[in-house]
């Protein structure tokens, strides 16, 4: 039988942690398919099973003078439906899977699970948020471009769980989000296009580009944004983007459909921004 | 194994189960309401879905940890409600049930849509049943059955 572990605060929680290997299960709607098994029987776990999402002082949404919290357990429709979040954040995230998944799936899990295609992943990159990481022996902050590795790898070590993810309040004119996928609803994403941009007095005065789904973890170039504030030219950003992209075929999509489509999708938003 | 107490369809009931059991096996199995349909297993197609604490979930992703201490409802549950009566009547007045495998489902996610709005938009309405699968593709009907809900509802 395999050890289900409720634990009744956050220190046994990590205290756990530290001591053991244990299947980390916040809303349960990634690992409860992945471990899926025949109607009525119990899922295929093949080690312990430690529960977070109860845990009350892991939820919730914090706004500060300089930024908003976001604590790991947080379903993403209290994201989504969240009076203190603006609508940047709040749209891509109602975009994701169904209604009644969003009830249970938690921002958190989504970041950790760290699939290619997960969505909030592409917008956390824009907003240049941090990933707060606690374990007994203390908290680490990371950029969440330092914390996404690759396909299912982040920096999290067996130790450490996500507490909560902090985004830096900016002021932002508009923003455009367009996922593509065989339906509209709880699909996976075959390309995502986010872009945030500012208007200054005379001319853009920030802009910010990421591309999601299309290589293992979301493509952003600060370097091509930069150009484009200072010479104006899509063209040449599209093209910085295309070199970048390294889609592969598979059941979800095409190579050449996702980086065809990206790269449109950033030429036509941005034309309609600049 | 371990005891696991919550509200079920209004009544306090335990029961010795694993943290990690589904709750659709708990409710079929246990307890016999097997109005909860198991479809796919995999949250895609909302013929499990209940209501947890008031917010509509696929029962085949929950495990029983999520449960302990809350309050779920199911489409039994709802039945004995006066709304379900204004849902159920708008379903049959405009042939929204085929095969009626997905119906459950539907309802519970049509309940859930009158709890958040009064008056949706079709776009709302449609987003309130996108995680809901209907194979014999009878949309049109209950998007109809749906939109009559709304014009009778008005008043509960």
């Amino acid at each position: 039988m395999i050890e289900n572990i409720r634990p009744d605060s956050l220190e046994e929680l990590l205290t756990y942690l530290d001591q053991g290997d244990y299947y980390v299960f916040a809303g349960g709607t990634d690992l409860m398919i992945r471990k899926r098994q025949w109607q009525g029987a119990e899922r295929r776990f093949d080690k312990a099973i430690i529960y977070l999402s109860h845990l009350a002082c892991l939820r919730g949404i914090i706004e500060t003078e300089t930024h908003y919290e976001i604590m790991a357990c947080t379903t993403q429709n209290e994201v989504a439906q969240s009076a203190i979040l603006p609508e940047y954040i709040k749209a891509p995230i109602a975009q994701m899977a169904t209604p009644s998944i969003r009830n249970l799936a938690t921002i958190g899990g989504n970041v950790v699970n760290d699939a290619s295609v997960g969505d909030s992943i592409p917008v956390f990159f824009a907003l240049d948020a941090e990933v707060v990481l606690r374990s007994v022996h203390g908290v680490r902050r990371l950029p969440i471009e330092h914390f996404i590795q690759g396909k299912y790898h982040t920096a999290l070590q067996h130790n450490e769980i996500l507490e909560k993810i902090c985004i830096p309040k900016i002021n932002y004119d508009g923003f455009f989000y367009r996922k593509t996928g065989l339906r509209k609803a709880s699909i996976l994403s075959k390309l995502s296009v986010y872009v945030l941009f500012k208007v200054g007095e005379s001319s853009m005065e920030d802009i910010r580009v990421v591309v999601g789904a299309v290589n293992d973890v979301p493509i952003r170039s600060r370097e091509a944004e930069l150009q484009l504030l200072m010479n104006g030219d899509v063209a040449s950003l599209v093209a910085a983007y295309k070199n970048r992209m390294a889609a592969s075929d598979d059941k979800r999509s095409t190579k050449v459909y996702r980086e065809e489509i990206a790269c449109r999708l950033i030429d036509y938003y941005l034309r309609e921004v600049m | 194994m371990r005891n696991v107490e919550f509200i079920l369809n209004g009544k306090a009931v335990s029961l010795e189960t694993s943290l990690s059991r589904r709750l659709l096996d708990v409710l079929r199995e246990d307890f016999g309401l097997t109005g909860t349909k198991e479809g796919c297993g995999e949250g895609e197609c909302g013929a499990c879905v209940v209501f947890l604490d008031g917010e509509l979930v696929n029962s085949c992703l929950v495990p029983m940890n999520s449960v302990i201490g809350k309050e779920v409802q199911t489409i039994e549950g709802l039945a004995q409600t006066k709304r379900y009566r204004i849902i159920e009547d708008a379903f049959v007045m405009a042939g929204a049930v085929q095969c009626g495998f997905c119906t459950p489902g539907m309802v519970m996610a049509t309940e859930y849509l009158v709890r958040r709005y009064k008056h949706p938009t079709n776009e709302e309405i449609r987003e309130g049943l996108s995680g809901n699968i209907c194979r014999c593709t009878g949309y049109q009907t209950i998007l109809e059955a749906v939109k009559r809900v709304f014009e009778e509802v008005e008043d509960l």
